[in-house]
């Protein structure tokens, strides 16, 4: 299972690392950008051709389009989030069921684990607020 | 084809049944939708019974008038001593009434002989027990999966597994025992062999799913409703079992025919919320609305039978249905 959750946490890294995912993020959310826009919106400060370079890479991997404006290349994202992230779970998918038997079991299992923990956590959600409730009752109760 | 006299009956009183089934069931179906968000604005127990009346609408109607129109106008109208020919869609339509009484019936009896079975192999498991402040004793079973059921058409008993029982405090054991009586005392598991039983429009179509989960949802809030009363504490006693219960595991329902405390893939969410709220306790004037309506149902089938019953009616109908069988 641990084996399972890692290849998961392996394939989107290998895919996007935190850098890409940070401008793929900005993109998504301003448009159409160019090295020169993004850098002021990067949380950290970072030179502009790492910059540059991280949106180049993003346009070898087909994740974005760009187009020449004046001297500078102008991006933009080519899927849309949500088109983005049902491909990638599209490809990880596709990818375990064409392994051997094994991993399609296995996905299938962390997949029902995955459900029974959100089932627990709504639970747990449930039973706080219960005894919320009851607190707020009991306070009430008292004179 | 050509039928003798009992025969011919038969097929029309089938073939009708499937056409008119077919009108109102449509129509019922058109109006699902509506009826579905009007029932949000009632109060459960009445949401229920709105959406009951409506599912059971087109064979309640259907029936009404095969047994007040057809029949009568055939036995009244037709020559017995001849056999006549009997048309190709008086046939394909007698066929498909046959069809869709046979796939609900064989669906009842199935849900019918799961819910027996379910309930000799509990006794088997279990034993009586008179808990506090329980009327009728409630069947505890060892070593049984986890289970807080109320089984039974007729005589419905309650069926709780040890682990159930052990888990729950007293308040809380007592507000689910409360919730499966106010099933019991609503006769929902009746109700549910009856929306077994009406047949849908055509075979293995489920035109009524969306009315039926409805009410399964109405039915389980009125039950909270019935088993809370009102009181804020027995509204927590009872959301905290509905928690507790559900922790313990999936209990997959044994029958159709059998109400769960937690049923799997149910709304436990809402329900839960909903007992938070506090839902207060209705108002003696909303009982009010299903009396007017049952006597306003009694009233138009009463007017109904009376405009059946006269000669000029029959005579009308029986041209129709000769029309209809050739």
């Amino acid at each position: 299972m641990r084996f399972l959750k890692s290849r998961i946490a392996d394939s989107s890294r290998a895919l996007l690392g935190p850098l890409e995912i940070t401008v793929m993020e900005l993109l998504w959310e301003h448009g159409e950008s160019s090295v020169h826009d993004v850098v002021p919106k990067l949380a950290r400060p970072l030179a502009y051709t790492t910059v540059m370079t991280t949106l180049d890479r993003l346009y070898k991997k087909g994740l974005l389009d760009r187009r020449k404006s004046e001297r500078a290349f102008v991006y933009a994202p080519r899927l849309s989030r949500r088109e983005w992230e049902h491909k990638r779970t599209g490809d990880f998918v596709a990818g375990f069921l064409a392994a051997p038997q094994t991993s399609g079991e296995m996905l299938v299992s962390c997949l029902v684990e995955a459900v029974g923990q959100q089932d627990e956590a709504l639970l747990d959600e449930l039973e706080k607020k219960i005894r919320m409730k009851r607190k707020e009752l009991c306070r009430r109760g008292k004179p | 084809m050509t039928l003798p006299y009992p025969l011919r009956l038969l097929c029309l009183c089938l073939a009708t049944f499937f056409l008119v089934h077919l009108v109102l069931g449509l129509g019922t179906w058109l109006l699902s939708p509506a009826a579905v968000r009007m029932a949000r604005r009632l109060r459960p127990g009445t949401a229920a019974r709105l959406l009951l009346s409506l599912r059971l609408f087109p064979l309640a109607g259907s029936v009404f008038l095969v047994a007040g129109l057809c029949v009568p106008s055939y036995l009244w109208l037709e020559p017995r001593a001849s056999a006549e020919e009997v048309g190709f869609t008086c046939l394909a339509a007698a066929l498909m009434a046959g069809a869709i009484w046979a796939i609900s019936i064989a669906r009842a009896l199935g849900a019918a002989t799961r819910s027996l079975r379910y309930i000799r192999r509990s006794q088997r498991l279990g034993r009586a027990v008179q808990l506090p402040g329980e009327l009728s004793p409630v069947w505890v079973m060892e070593g049984a999966p986890v289970s807080l059921v109320l089984a039974g058409i007729l005589r419905p008993r309650v069926f709780i597994s040890r682990a159930v029982v052990d888990a729950l405090s007293a308040e809380q054991l007592a507000a689910a025992l409360r919730h499966e009586r106010a099933h019991r005392i609503s006769r929902d598991n009746l109700k549910r062999l009856l929306l077994l039983l009406a047949p849908d429009l055509f075979p293995f179509s489920r035109r009524f799913a969306t009315i039926e989960r409805a009410w399964a949802r109405f039915a389980e809030w009125a039950a909270d409703d019935g088993a809370v009363a009102g009181d804020s504490l027995r509204s927590l006693s009872l959301a905290a079992a509905l928690v507790r219960v559900a922790r313990l595991g999936p209990a997959p329902q044994p029958s159709p025919l059998v109400a769960c405390l937690v049923d799997a893939g149910a709304d436990l969410s809402a329900r839960v919320e909903r007992l938070l709220r506090c839902v207060p306790p209705g108002e003696e004037s909303a009982r009010t609305l299903p009396v007017m309506a049952a006597g306003g149902m009694v009233a138009v089938a009463a007017s109904a039978v009376a405009v059946m019953m006269h000669p000029v009616t029959l005579h009308t109908a029986h041209r129709l249905f000769e029309q209809l069988m050739h």
